[in-house]
């Protein structure tokens, strides 16, 4: 019953982090997921964090992130999923939002 | 999310919680206050295997509007239909004693300037009232809420803003109506028993919620507006609403008081009045009562455009100023 806590930690070579120091995208909507990343002195590093009540697509799950971390050289870098049943398909799609999102230069007013 | 200037052209019940509250003050003016970085989630949800989220679906911060402090919240339709649970109720409940500790505060420091730059609260309402995973917390959090409302009652202005997909429904319903101002759009509702459960209850026959005219027509803006429940009617863009925020915070405090529909026995006998007309007209249709207060064709009010509405429609005369 209670909510499926998965844990990821990668390691890459010539990571790269976020422009930003955090940045948050996304609504906890049905079928949707919001997703923070924070840059963290993690030696180069990676850690990934999904709260889901989705229960037995713990493989799923890693390969979407994994292949999303490892695709991107993400490094020193904390990425938090609070998922509500999403697809793959939406999983992946919104961590390239959020990862645009943090590399997004703030212009003046924003 | 869009930027300040995008969000401004963007539909209001497209635009998500976050994009509300940054959209509804002035630009580069809002911070957020516990924000999603904070990690507060609902410590209920999870034993019952419900997803949680870092803003546990509300958005509370402060921005500007001119020269007067805003304290915004913007609740998220999306995430359990904006219901509210403990933590969301607690950050609307503080949102408000920030803006009377504000309060406190400009008067001090500026003694004879202080009515513009008096703080005001904008809720954005987007809910269907108590979270019922949380129910008594959810039930409190309404009670704590009302209780603030009444601190504020005298001092500074309550705005609802109404335009989103849920509507304003359920506990939050008698929230949203205890307010000072309530500034709709036409795709805003506001009610206390939603469409749904009416239908669940009383039958088909009694409303039938798969009906979108008749949903609309009965706990829509534009009836809200003739009744005087909502006291402007805007477009549904963020610049609508927000334009007419910057117009409530040029009135005087005491012009803003009037706009008040409960909150006084006259007040509550002007509401008794309402009822009495509701047994007495025998209306089986809102527009039936559009046609009391004078607008000859109601089915052509239905289909008009924002800007022609208001032209034409004819509202319920108020007794009080």
């Amino acid at each position: 019953m209670a909510l499926n806590e998965l844990n990821f930690k990668y390691k890459v070579e010539n990571p790269q982090s976020i422009a930003k120091e955090y940045s948050h995208l996304g609504v906890v909507g049905s079928g949707d997921l919001e997703v923070l990343m924070e840059k963290k002195d993690f030696g180069g590093g990676a850690e990934v964090k999904v709260v889901t009540p989705v229960t037995g697509f713990d493989k799923v799950w890693e390969m979407v992130v994994t292949k999303f971390v490892k695709g991107n050289n993400l490094g020193d870098l904390l990425i938090e999923i609070n998922d509500n049943n999403a697809t793959p398909v939406v999983v992946s799609m919104r961590l390239r939002q959020a990862l645009a999102e943090a590399n997004k230069i703030e212009k003046g007013g924003e | 999310m869009l930027s300040w200037d995008e969000l401004q052209k963007a539909k209001f019940t497209e635009a998500n919680a976050r994009e509300r509250a940054f959209g509804l003050v002035d630009k580069g003016t809002f911070t957020e206050f516990v924000s999603p970085r904070d990690r507060m989630p609902s410590p209920h949800l999870p034993v019952l295997g419900e997803a949680i989220g870092y803003d546990d679906g509300v958005v509370t911060g402060i921005g500007l509007i001119g020269k007067r402090p805003v304290f915004v919240v913007s609740q998220e339709g999306r995430f359990i239909g904006g219901a509210v649970g403990e933590v969301h109720g607690a950050k609307m409940v503080q949102a408000i004693k920030l803006a009377l500790k504000a309060y406190e505060d400009v008067k001090v420091k500026y003694p004879d300037s202080y009515e513009e730059r008096l703080p005001a609260v904008v809720i954005s309402f987007e809910t269907g009232g108590v979270r019922l995973h949380e129910s008594n917390a959810g039930l409190l959090a309404h009670a704590e809420v009302m209780d603030q409302f009444q601190d504020a009652r005298g001092k500074i202005p309550i705005i609802a803003v109404i335009g989103s997909k849920i509507g304003c429904f359920g506990g939050m319903g008698f929230v949203g109506a205890a307010t000072d101002v309530i500034i709709m759009s036409e795709q805003g509702r506001l009610g206390l028993t939603g469409p749904e459960v009416i239908e669940q209850e009383m039958g088909k026959d009694e409303f039938d919620a798969s009906n979108k005219a008749l949903v609309f027509r009965t706990t829509g803006g534009k009836h809200k507006y003739i009744m005087q429940d909502a006291n402007f009617l805007v477009e549904d863009s963020v610049a609508g609403f927000y334009q007419q925020l910057q117009e409530v915070m040029k009135l005087p405090f005491a012009e803003i008081e009037k706009f008040r529909r409960i909150g006084s026995k006259k007040l509550v006998e002007e509401q008794l009045e309402l009822v009495k007309l509701a047994v007495g007209l025998g209306a089986k249709d809102s527009m039936d009562v559009w046609k009391y207060y004078g607008n000859e064709d109601p089915a052509k009010l239905v289909d008009m455009g924002p800007d022609e509405f208001l032209k034409v429609a004819k509202r319920r005369e108020r007794k009080l100023g």
